[in-house]
């Protein structure tokens, strides 16, 4: 609840004409919060429209009504002008609200052991308050998804994914002595990115902030209120996340948007979200690959070493699933996911990636790239896809016209955005 | 490596008649063996006990069903002291106006029959002929250890085609059928009907006229094909016990009885021995376990060595057990009217008709106690006269339909449940109480704590169709542990033929590398 709609609703008498309290003058849009609460008897899973806790804190600073789902909830697409986040992002900070994304609470005696097992990476040197990036894989050794696991304390976990892995993850507690929770209504999370990040935090009371390494987050207080900071993100830039408890995120949100403002610290959207993924390069779990699961035609599941992400299989570990199925798919020739930059300057459609005039991949991301003024992908290219003398065809609008061009692409090895300041310790206080 | 200063090439968990075979099997195959076994008897449920001083029974199980001819002859049973009291034994159906008569196995028996039922003895030689060329057609993809492949089934086919074209048909006509139905269809009496069904059904949950219970006559007729008709060995079922132990021992294995074992080591993700309750740890290269597989490796081995959808498999597999055992002792044979002495021995079914047997099913569904139990009798005293003192005899009672869950608890309901017992014989044999001098009933709830059987599903008498597509074989996926019980095998737990299916197959695998 936001502190402008704590006050208590005006009984019908008193309201007069304004029945419902919302004064149409006030700029600082006030919604009724009543309007999001599930109405009296209704059945768990009926409602289909969920929103996040940082929901009113969030449509108060839309301009633009435009919203969209993702992971089920609404969440706002674009709040002013993408192009004005844009250049919030890479010149200053925004602040998101990524709650929607799957976080699930694992503890318990055995929690080291079923983490062990459950993900493809060695956690052996995994210290507490760090987080490492995280792919679980099937028996067969399709991904089901990745993610960012948190270890909070000696029995205590974080896993954050982008899609719900609930059932599978409670499968994997048979046996063990382990908790698995999922505490997505009961955590709520904002994304503060840009190279004004640790500044704005430090602007917010947060001292010290600037000393956290990336990967590694602490408990702090933001105006009082406890939240877990980490220094993790998608933006390819210096940034961090905020884990809080949804009665306070509203607060936090307002106290950070507050204290950054004058910096230009600008609340941002989803598309911004996926501009600067695809900038910074990382897939998305429904978007660049898809979970084993969810793929229906097994074909289109995808294993760590196709989504480049080899490295993050120890082998030397002694079980973990799908051991036995990735050890087999090492020596297969893989799909490859790669970054793809596309000549011309104008912003673009495509999907298809073409050589020597036969379709050789599938653009699965795509975007105009303010900063490199070009458009970019995320691309998975077959196996024994040449990595040369690509080409897409493109659609690029000029109003009502359309015309239909075949660009050149080029893979591209390194992000196209990943400035040194992502990774400087102690993080940088000015741009 | 090392246990007292000896080596094993292999060690057994648990001393039941398959981690017996097995471990035989694997010591004729020049393997140093090592058997644990938790209690202080090996034998599993195949175990002789006495319900009072000088009146031993067999414990749990009471009939050699179908061990296989190939077992006895391998593992020299009859070297090692396995004695038949009596082979081939015949079954009888029991007929409360005394009215008995023996369930045809020859000519002699069909001509008995035809004396009371005349067309149910003519349907009789159709039926049995068409049954047994169907379990016979069947044995190999009913009693196989492994879940048959494109190739067994085309095989299948093609036999079926090569004998006789319209077989095949006939089969996938039968297969979904109830045996109840197929019983109506084919014979009259309702004594003959009932006695065909409960063969059918014993062990299950499912009634007779549930789908698909055809598929367990097949089952089982293709498991007697094994051996050489019901046996009852000299010395109650723990004889056999005996023997293969004795024939463990003749291949230099060992066998510890006392022995927990808490653990399973693994090193490198595979087995490198056991650690036993005592903090001991006996290093080998192969383990066998003939313990459940859900314990065995959810309990034993711990889900962190398997991949999520195997320990899922695993946890998913749930079987309680349906029969209840009971053992009596008497002061003298009694006497069922109309049975001829000869059929003493004989196994005798409780089962008037399949209505009697289709509510016992009804109320075990609704986990409650039959309000008339359907039965199977032996009297092993009648050809094993050592089992009691002169004169006195033992019976062993088999009922069918018993809930694990029982409504109100087994311990409140046990003498009820006895009473019905004995009231239902004296039906048969009206001076049956007054010989009564002591009595054990084993219910499945006891099984489960005594023989250490998830669910106390020590009879293995409901397979299922979906149950030949499941998990099956003596592999599993980590290195060096196999699986040689009754649990991953189709066969009942009463023929060591998982054991033996283990080490053949582990030969197998042993030569291919």
């Amino acid at each position: 609840m936001t502190p402008d709609t704590m006050a208590p609703p005006l009984r019908d008498d008193e309201a007069g004409p304004l029945r419902s309290g919302i004064d149409p003058m006030d700029e600082h849009a006030s919604v009724d919060p009543a309007l999001f609460e599930p109405p009296a008897g209704e059945p768990p899973f009926a409602r289909t429209v969920l929103t996040t806790p940082l929901h009113l804190a969030v449509a108060a600073e839309s301009r633009v009504n435009r919203w969209t789902r993702w992971n089920g909830f609404t969440v706002a697409s674009v709040l002013t002008d993408l192009d004005d986040e844009y250049r919030a992002l890479r010149g200053a900070a925004t602040l998101a609200d990524i709650s929607p994304l799957a976080k699930y609470r694992i503890a318990g005696r055995d929690a080291h052991v079923y983490l062990d097992r459950l993900v493809t990476r060695d956690l052996g040197a995994f210290a507490v308050d760090s987080a490492l990036h995280v792919h679980f894989c099937e028996e067969h050794g399709l991904v089901l998804a990745d993610g960012l696991l948190f270890r909070l304390g000696d029995d205590e976990y974080r896993l954050v994914t982008e899609e719900t892995h609930l059932a599978w993850l409670m499968d994997s507690a048979i046996g063990l002595r382990v908790r698995v929770e999922d505490v997505g209504d009961t955590l709520a999370a904002m994304s503060l990115q840009g190279p004004l990040a640790a500044f704005c935090l430090a602007e917010a009371g947060l001292a010290g902030i600037e000393h956290l390494a990336p990967m590694t987050g602490c408990w702090a207080a933001a105006a009082g209120m406890p939240v877990y900071v980490s220094r993790t993100g998608t933006s390819g830039d210096l940034g961090y996340e905020i884990w809080v408890d949804p009665d306070d995120a509203p607060h936090v949100w307002r106290y950070l948007t507050d204290v950054g403002a004058p910096f230009g610290l600008r609340a941002s959207g989803f598309h911004l979200r996926e501009l600067a993924r695809l900038e910074a390069g990382f897939a998305r779990a429904g978007r660049d690959y898809l979970g084993a699961f969810a793929a229906i035609d097994p074909a289109h599941a995808r294993t760590p070493f196709e989504l480049g992400a080899g490295h993050n299989i120890a082998f030397d570990k002694p079980f973990f699933n799908g051991r036995a199925a990735l050890a087999r798919l090492a020596a297969v020739p893989a799909r490859r996911l790669v970054r793809l930059a596309v000549e011309g300057l104008e912003p673009a459609r495509f999907t298809a990636v073409h050589a020597n005039g036969r379709q050789v991949g599938i653009a699965t991301t795509t975007g105009f790239s303010p900063a490199l003024g070009q458009n970019i992908a995320l691309a998975t290219l077959d196996a024994g896809a040449p990595m040369a003398g690509l080409a897409v065809d493109a659609e690029i609008r000029d109003e009502l016209a359309l015309r239909r061009v075949s660009l050149p692409a080029r893979v591209v090895g390194e992000p196209f955005w990943a400035p040194a300041r992502r990774r400087a310790v102690p993080a940088p206080l000015t741009a | 490596m090392a246990w007292g200063g000896r080596k094993y090439d292999a060690i057994v968990i648990g001393g039941d008649l398959n981690g017996l075979a097995a471990a035989a099997y694997l010591g004729r195959a020049h393997q140093r063996v090592l058997v644990l076994e938790e209690s202080a008897k090996l034998g599993g449920v195949a175990v002789t006990g006495e319900i009072m001083p000088d009146y031993s029974i067999s414990t749990v199980a009471h009939l050699v069903e179908a061990l296989p001819r190939g077992v006895e002859r391998d593992l020299k049973l009859a070297k090692h002291g396995l004695r038949m009291a009596a082979r081939d034994i015949p079954t009888v159906a029991l007929d409360r106006d005394g009215k008995h008569f023996v369930v045809p196995r020859n000519r002699k028996d069909i001509a008995a029959l035809a004396a009371t039922q005349p067309r149910d003895a003519a349907a009789w030689r159709a039926f049995d002929k068409r049954m047994k060329a169907h379990a016979a057609l069947l044995a190999p993809l009913l009693l196989a250890d492994a879940v048959p492949d494109a190739s067994n089934l085309r095989r299948l086919v093609w036999r079926a085609g090569w004998n006789r074209a319209d077989r095949l048909g006939d089969l996938l006509h039968l297969l979904p059928q109830s045996i109840g139905d197929l019983l109506d269809a084919e014979f009259e009496c309702p004594l003959l009907k009932g006695a065909l069904a409960l063969d059918a059904v014993l062990g299950g949950a499912d009634g007779p006229y549930a789908p698909g219970t055809v598929l367990r006559l097949l089952h089982r007729m293709a498991m007697r094909g094994l051996g050489r008709g019901l046996s009852i060995p000299l010395g109650g079922l723990g004889a056999l016990t005996d023997a293969l132990a004795a024939a463990v021992a003749a291949q230099r294995g060992e066998i510890r009885t006392g022995a927990r074992v808490m653990r399973l080591l693994v090193e490198d993700g595979a087995i490198a021995g056991v650690e036993t309750s005592d903090g001991v740890a006996i290093a080998a290269p192969l383990v066998v376990s003939s313990v459940d597989p859900r314990l065995t490796m959810l309990g034993l081995l711990g889900a962190a060595h398997l991949e999520t959808e195997e320990a899922r498999r695993l946890d998913r597999t749930s079987r309680s057990g349906s029969v209840a055992k009971v053992n009596l002792a008497l002061d003298g044979l009694p006497d069922f009217r109309g049975l001829a002495p000869a059929l003493c021995g004989a196994r005798l079914l409780v089962a008037p008709s399949l209505d009697v047997v289709d509510h016992a099913a009804t109320d075990f569904g609704q986990r409650e106690l039959s309000s008339e139990p359907v039965m199977e009798i032996t009297i092993p005293s009648a050809v094993d006269p050592a089992l009691a003192p002169a004169g006195h005899h033992v019976v062993s009672v088999l009922v069918p339909f018993m809930p694990h869950d029982l409504e109100g608890g087994w311990p409140a309901r046990r003498d009820e449940f006895m009473q019905r017992v004995i009231k239902t014989i004296a039906q048969y044999a009206p001076d049956f109480p007054d010989r009564l001098i002591a009595g054990d009933v084993l219910t499945p709830p006891d099984i489960e704590t005594r023989f250490g059987l998830p669910g106390g599903d020590w009879y293995r008498g409901g397979i299922r169709a979906a149950d030949l597509a499941g998990p099956r074989g003596p592999a599993t996926p980590v290195s060096g542990l196999w699986l040689c019980g009754p649990g991953r095998h189709p066969a009942e737990s009463v023929t060591g033929l998982a054991g033996r299916d283990m080490a053949e197959a582990f030969a197998a695998e042993r030569g291919h590398r």
